[in-house]
């Protein structure tokens, strides 16, 4: 026995080692099955080897961008006065209307709320640089220079201005990894911006992103803008996700089509990404002024219009707020001063209208005139039926 | 390629190299791994952690050191990637064993056998860890044989220039 495990120790090895790392596996896949995400020692183990790669990591990241740093800020200073100067007014400008477009956002969240029905606006975003990648082509992660003492935590949304990018995956101090939006394992709800049709997104093995779990539909077209669809409680709604850039039938299920996308975010060219650490309104005391200054400009605004308003009230108006659109008078093309024509008198006598010579119309004690059909003349004393009255032909 | 008898096997030298070489060239190697694709993008076609195993695997023609070597190198990798821990290090305990095995076996020392040797263990290396995500894991993957064929290349031209640097290192008697 002892001849055979020292004949055979090399080989031995090797299989425990492969029994092991098999075993393991199985027990990762099992735990990701029933949704429980890694184990405490898969944790342990990416945290160690987070903690040996970020440092050299970062350095190395450190260094190109002190190069990148010195080159773009020593050497290829042009026209930057020009430009700091036009910057500087539409920064001013952007700064009025981003303070509008905030209290737009808070009162639809006010009315949201009172509808019972939460959306995310973004309302704090943290700049962050990618140093690492995952280093297999077939793994979609990359490693930001941003971690939990910077305030970042699991499933924060990670964009750039294009379109979203992924999620956080795993936090760690200083560092933390983001899963791509076209890895397998990612998923995000989205929606077509055209025909709305909603669908998960992840990605493919490929490497692109893909709407899965689409029933076929004509109306899904190449070009066709994709948005978040903010019921993944991760991505907020309405930002870019990309564009249709062909429809594949699922290989797997009859009726379903797989949308494969173009991202929106340039996926394979990240330098500097946006997470999205907070969607409750937390406003700096900048942005508090902004948010004054546009209420008072608004608040002037609707003065004037009040007043405009209390205007057009004393004067005659051809909209009738209470009546629909077709029986608008100003839509009313009949004759608006019909003719107006005394009643048949009950007891004719010689200064009943039709006795008369026509002067002049007679109006009605109420002194509201009654149109009627205009009546053959008959003798005054003639006793026959009185004609029913008719109603306005109008 | 010579096949030697067990007697010139043994006079064969094993390479010992001082203990900080064993702990950063590996540790280089991952953060290299996963630092130059971002700057490369999709044309980083190499495997540095896979070219490690195999320098130090045929050099210590060890074959336990070399499957110990491999496994950790591929865990390491497994635990940057997001994916289960042990995809790349099954992949990588085997090229480390082969490697040293075949170490006993052949004169390695020869530029153009290594180079043969990493272009080939490259391709076990990449068909394994298909076979791993596909077969065991059942997970989609695209099988793009090119790009497998273009890293290989390019791991043994990395391997050309590296192994005699890594060469000056070893300690001689």
């Amino acid at each position: 026995m002892e001849s055979f495990v020292v004949r055979y120790r090399n080989l031995l090895v090797l299989l425990a080692l492969l029994v092991a790392q098999i075993l393991g596996l199985a027990m990762q896949v099992r735990r990701a099955n029933s949704g429980q995400g890694d184990g405490q020692e898969v944790r342990l183990i990416r945290l160690w080897a987070n903690g040996i790669v970020s440092p050299p990591e970062k350095i190395l990241h450190n260094t190109g961008s002190g190069i990148s740093w010195i080159w773009n800020n020593y050497f290829y200073l042009r026209h930057v006065r020009e430009q700091n100067a036009d910057l500087q007014k539409t920064v001013d400008r952007l700064r009025l209307e981003q303070a509008a477009l905030l209290e737009d956002a808070k009162q639809g969240q006010r009315l949201q709320a009172l509808l019972n029905f939460q959306q995310k606006y973004i309302y704090k975003t943290l700049p962050a640089e990618v140093i690492g990648t995952s280093g297999t082509e077939q793994s979609r992660v990359f490693t930001i220079n941003k971690g939990k003492k910077d305030g970042i935590d699991r499933d924060m949304a990670v964009i750039t201005p294009d379109g979203i990018v992924g999620k956080v995956r795993d936090v760690f101090g200083h560092t933390a990894q983001v899963l791509a939006i076209n890895d397998q394992t990612s998923g995000a709800g989205v929606i077509m911006e055209s025909t709305r049709i909603r669908g998960i997104l992840r990605g493919n093995a490929q490497g692109r992103p893909e709407i899965v779990d689409v029933i076929s539909d004509q109306r899904i077209k190449a070009g066709d803008k994709v948005l978040t669809a903010g019921g993944d409680q991760i991505f907020p709604r309405g930002l870019p996700v990309g564009v249709v850039e062909k429809v594949m039938n699922d290989p797997e299920r009859d009726g379903f089509v797989d949308v494969i996308l173009k991202p929106a975010a340039h996926l394979d060219q990240l330098d500097e990404v946006l997470v999205i650490t907070a969607t409750e309104p937390e406003f700096s005391k900048e942005q508090q002024q902004d948010i004054a200054t546009s209420e008072a400009l608004k608040g002037a605004e609707a003065e004037k219009q009040k007043t405009s308003e209390g205007m057009a009230e004393k004067l005659p108006g051809l909209v009738d707020p209470n009546l629909p659109a077709d029986q608008q008078p100003l839509n009313d093309t009949s004759n608006p001063n019909p003719v107006s024509r005394p009643p048949m008198a009950i007891h004719p006598d010689r200064f009943t209208p039709e006795n008369t010579t026509p002067s002049g119309g007679a109006t009605q004690d109420s002194g509201q005139a009654v149109p009627r059909k205009p009546q053959p003349s008959k003798p005054a004393n003639q006793s026959s039926p009185v004609p029913a009255p008719q109603g306005d032909k109008q | 390629m010579s096949v030697l008898s067990a007697d010139a096997r043994r006079e064969f030298e094993i390479h010992r190299y001082p203990a900080l070489i064993y702990a950063l060239v590996p540790v280089l190697a991952v953060v290299l791994q996963a630092w130059l694709p971002r700057v490369l993008g999709r044309f980083a076609w190499f495997d540095l952690p896979l070219v490690i195993t195999v320098f130090f695997a045929l050099s210590r023609r060890n074959p336990i050191q070399g499957s110990i070597l491999g496994g950790v190198l591929g865990i390491f990798e497994d635990a940057l990637s997001g994916h289960p821990i042990g995809i790349n290090g099954i992949a990588k305990t085997l090229v480390g064993y082969l490697a040293a095995t075949i170490g006993i076996l052949v004169n390695v020392e020869n530029h153009a056998v290594r180079l043969v040797m990493t272009f080939v263990l490259s391709l076990v290396g990449s068909a394994t860890y298909f076979f791993v995500i596909r077969f065991l894991l059942g997970m989609s993957v695209d099988t793009n044989w090119m790009s497998e064929l273009y890293k290989a290349f390019g791991n043994s031209v990395i391997a050309l220039v590296l192994f005699p640097v890594l060469d000056r290192t070893k300690i001689r008697d």
